[in-house]
């Protein structure tokens, strides 16, 4: 919308540029800095040690399974969950019967913060809890265990709660997102005698593609980033480093382990896998034409 | 809709996954009515007894009350200084096509996709610098920084909608953009603000580890987010727990229940902006 006076408009972004800076950039480029830092904890004075604690990080085994457990958990929930969540999402598209209790269902774990999610879990797997007294219920006792405290059994959980909270939120957003295509288009190709798994993928996936790009990245970041909260309300990490991830190392370094030069390493670690992961999403969903829109 | 074997696959599937959903949530609330010995013994039945006073036990025990009134405060402001901020940086952008806008655009474009937990221990070492560590203050002036680049790039687009005509003629009126923000921009933009405020506003409520961190586990300045978890102790009564989660989780689900439609549009809305 051009005007005449247009460039000087601009000063009205200035405080929101100022404020992003300080308390989100700068402490983005902080990072950086304190990683370079011998720092005991926040109430001690930290010292300038360069590059030594990168050393550190990377000859400490539990670091070495943390990438592990993180690399596991985006590899595994994020590949089951876009396609499970595009393929839900174009059901709920056709309004099938029952679609609305469908969709509020679907749209429940996205109003759940992820204390509470850790709260609901707590109960449902704890030993006694509900996941147990189902396999009971339906004779597989042999089957229940400690979830949570199961080095064998925890980062899986985990995933499942990933899973549990991420599918059916996206599948809501894929099902909005499908709802503004031009209805012809599908109808065209279901005259056409195309299946519905046909349709779905060859028509209605192409079209949306560029979306399924930008929510693949996002639930990548989110996964990678944020698993620390629910790591720290539901197994700390353990037992062992069994399910320590990226994400909870850096928050257990600075607030448990008082090391934050250490913790800010692994921090740094954590961006840049984030963002190769980013690239990487980007390069398999290149859309074929830029015009898909 | 025709019905194939695909059709069927499909009913199969999705209701499949909604009862996953819907098991955990059920569990929680029959839980909420019972004692620890009837939770273990029979998981999935309705309560012999129905323990209502669960509730106020989970109230008593995690200081509900007091947690709700620093959730509210914090929310609160947090929404104002966002709309505050972001509402005018929106307006700018919206109004402004050249080089400099793009690269505006582009910086809160990159912002978004950025977590704000990357940057965790460098913002709490800035809340012991500002001298806010263990306030509410801070994270009232935290979380709108890490809300703005989803609000301005949300309602920049809202803002484009406005018609040049329009703008012409208020302006040749003589209006300046302190009333053609107000008058004309703000309005026509409605759906944008009320889709901005529910999405932040939810964001806010449900913070949990900037707040745990930040905040701290204080009695008089935690959030209900920091305060539920603190009932879970060595022997944790699970009926209690899972009545305070009942009674922290409501309050989202009243406003859900009052505005469905427009909550489900401003949650996608937030997401589809890439």
């Amino acid at each position: 919308m051009p005007s005449t006076k247009s460039p000087r408009v601009l000063w009205l972004t200035v405080p929101s540029l100022v404020w992003f800076a300080v308390f989100s950039v700068g402490p983005l480029a902080a990072m950086f800095v304190i990683a370079t830092l011998r720092w005991k904890g926040l109430l001690y004075e930290p010292t300038y040690i360069g590059l030594e604690n990168i050393g550190r990080v990377f000859a400490d085994p539990t670091f070495h399974a943390a990438v592990r457990n993180s690399a596991i958990q985006v590899a595994v929930a994020i590949p089951v969950m876009i396609p499970l969540a595009f393929m839900l999402g174009y059901h709920l598209n056709t309004k099938p019967r029952g679609y609305r209790v469908l969709s509020v269902l679907y749209f429940s774990p996205g109003l759940i913060s992820i204390s509470m999610t850790g709260m609901i879990f707590y109960g449902v797997l704890s030993p006694n809890g509900g996941v147990n007294g189902l396999l009971r219920g339906i004779g597989l006792d042999s089957w229940a265990t400690a979830w949570l405290a199961d080095p064998s059994t925890a980062l899986a959980t985990l995933i499942a709660i990933d899973l549990w909270r991420g599918v059916g939120w996206t599948a809501v957003l894929f099902a909005a997102r499908l709802a503004s295509l031009p209805a012809e288009v599908i109808e065209a190709a279901q005259i056409d005698g195309a299946g519905r798994l046909r349709t779905m993928w060859q028509v209605a996936f192409p079209m949306v593609k560029d979306y399924v790009r930008t929510l693949a990245m996002l639930q990548f970041l989110w996964t990678l980033f944020t698993s620390a909260a629910l790591i720290l309300l539901l197994t700390k990490g353990g037992p062992g480093t069994s399910s320590t991830t990226l994400s909870y190392l850096v928050y257990a370094k600075a607030f448990s382990q008082r090391d934050l030069g250490y913790s800010q390493v692994v921090g740094v670690v954590l961006l840049l896998f984030g963002i190769a992961g980013m690239f990487l999403i980007r390069a398999l969903l290149r859309s074929p034409e830029e015009d898909s829109r | 809709m025709r019905k194939s074997k695909g059709g069927l696959l499909a009913t199969v599937l999705s209701w499949s996954y909604a009862l996953l959903l819907a098991a955990p949530l059920y569990y929680l609330v029959v839980s909420a009515l019972k004692s620890n010995i009837e939770i273990f013994t029979r998981p999935f039945a309705l309560p012999a007894q129905w323990l209502w006073e669960n509730f106020g036990t989970a109230w008593r025990t995690a200081d509900l009350g007091r947690a709700l009134v620093n959730s509210v405060l914090i929310s609160g402001v947090a929404i104002v200084v966002t709309l505050c901020l972001a509402v005018p940086a929106a307006y700018a952008l919206a109004r402004t096509d050249n080089r400099l806008a793009r690269m505006i655009t582009g910086t809160f474009s990159a912002g978004f996709l950025i977590p704000p937990f990357a940057a965790l221990i460098p913002t709490v070492v800035l809340a012991i610098e500002l001298g806010l560590f263990g306030t509410r203050e801070f994270q009232m002036l935290f979380l709108p920084a890490s809300a703005l680049p989803l609000s301005v790039l949300l309602l920049t687009q809202f803002m484009r909608t406005v018609p040049p005509a329009l703008v012409e003629s208020a302006a040749l009126d003589g209006a300046g953009h302190w009333r053609l923000l107000t008058r004309v921009f703000v309005p026509i933009a409605r759906p944008g603000v009320v889709s901005v405020t529910i999405l932040q506003l939810l964001t806010f409520w449900n913070e949990y580890l900037f707040s745990l961190t930040i905040t701290g586990t204080a009695p008089d300045v935690r959030t209900v987010q920091v305060a539920l978890p603190t009932i879970v102790a060595d022997a944790t009564n699970l009926g209690v727990l899972a009545a305070g989660t009942v009674l922290a989780v409501l309050p989202v689900y009243v406003a859900y229940s009052i505005m469905n439609r427009r909550m489900q549009e401003a949650l996608t809305a937030g997401a589809v902006k890439g």
